[in-house]
């Protein structure tokens, strides 16, 4: 079995599990699950397009840096795998933010 | 809590993007787009051996792909193809230069001293470039075995085109075309992309 299978074999199953559980321990509804997974793409894709903009922001900062400053920052720090999840927490604090302010 | 319909466009998004996350972490496709991108011929003989930098921590600990690149360069000397090695890397924020740590760790494995060459200020690919073709123009040299990424070697290997330099492309794998865990294939991803972006940038501002 590869990884990959195995580790959606996982999901899939602790899934199915809190399926259990909502919908016979808590009492969720099952016609929520769609608006859910719904917020869920909208979360992603606001996690991509602040990632973007962090991206940009980053490499203009640096060409600029290097401009005014005499210190030397490397364009890679850009690329740092944390960046990707301040820009998932960005994101999801904006979801919130606009959700509550109906 | 939620009253206001969510944002189509970010759904949108975020369904290419899970889409695309799927196809690039659980797929081997990425393995198959890297082989594609990534095949060179072997490596010939040269005047000199040039390992460009890739970073190391402050207390000298060279990066995975520092080492990977310096065993690479150290396995072309080994295998007679060129009498030069040039090892490139720079302090970073304090780190010891990288060059020297690579040339302290050569000579204990048996390099003579003779064979090595230190250049550690180069910053950039480009400025490595600038500084190698002028260290290699001092030997008496103008062919060089090139080793980086082998996601890193076209780029680089254009920059040395550029500083007067004759390339054999030497390219180490930094991350196997062949990784079977998704972590292992969206390290490959985010290589590839990371450079296909790098080149877009250089050839945008006319430097490739």
């Amino acid at each position: 079995m590869s990884d990959g299978l195995y580790l959606i074999g996982l999901v899939a199953l602790t899934s199915g599990l809190v399926w259990v559980i909502g919908r016979r321990g808590l009492g969720l509804r099952a016609s929520a699950v769609r608006p859910a997974l719904v917020r869920l793409l909208e979360w992603v894709g606001l996690s991509v397009a602040f990632y973007a903009v962090n991206l940009l922001v980053g490499f203009l900062a640096v060409l600029a840096l290097r401009r005014l400053t005499s210190s030397f920052i490397s364009m890679y720090l850009n690329t740092d795998t944390t960046l990707a999840i301040l820009s998932a927490c960005q994101a999801l604090v904006f979801q919130w933010w606009r959700a509550d302010s109906e | 809590m939620e009253h206001r319909p969510p944002l189509r466009g970010a759904a949108a998004l975020g369904m290419l993007t899970l889409a695309a996350f799927v196809l690039l972490a659980y797929t081997p496709l990425i393995g198959a787009i890297s082989r594609r991108l990534d095949a060179v011929p072997d490596p010939g003989a040269a005047d000199a051996i040039v390992v460009l930098g890739a970073g190391s921590a402050r207390d000298g600990v060279l990066s995975d792909p520092s080492l990977r690149r310096f065993l690479g360069g150290l396995l072309l000397y080994h295998r007679g193809l060129a009498p030069r090695l040039i090892l490139m890397g720079p302090a970073y924020e304090g780190s010891p230069v990288e060059a020297e740590t690579r040339a302290g760790l050569a000579r204990e494995l048996g390099i003579p001293a003779s064979a090595i060459v230190v250049e550690g200020r180069g910053l950039t690919t480009r400025q490595e470039a600038a500084l190698a073709a002028s260290r290699v123009r001092e030997l008496g040299g103008r062919r060089v075995l090139l080793v980086t990424g082998a996601q890193h070697i076209h780029r680089a290997r254009r920059f040395f085109e550029r500083a007067g330099l004759e390339v054999v492309p030497a390219p180490v794998t930094e991350v196997s075309p062949l990784a079977q865990s998704p972590d292992g294939r969206l390290e490959l991803a985010r290589l590839v992309i990371q450079e296909g972006l790098a080149r877009l940038y250089y050839r945008v501002i006319g430097q490739l």
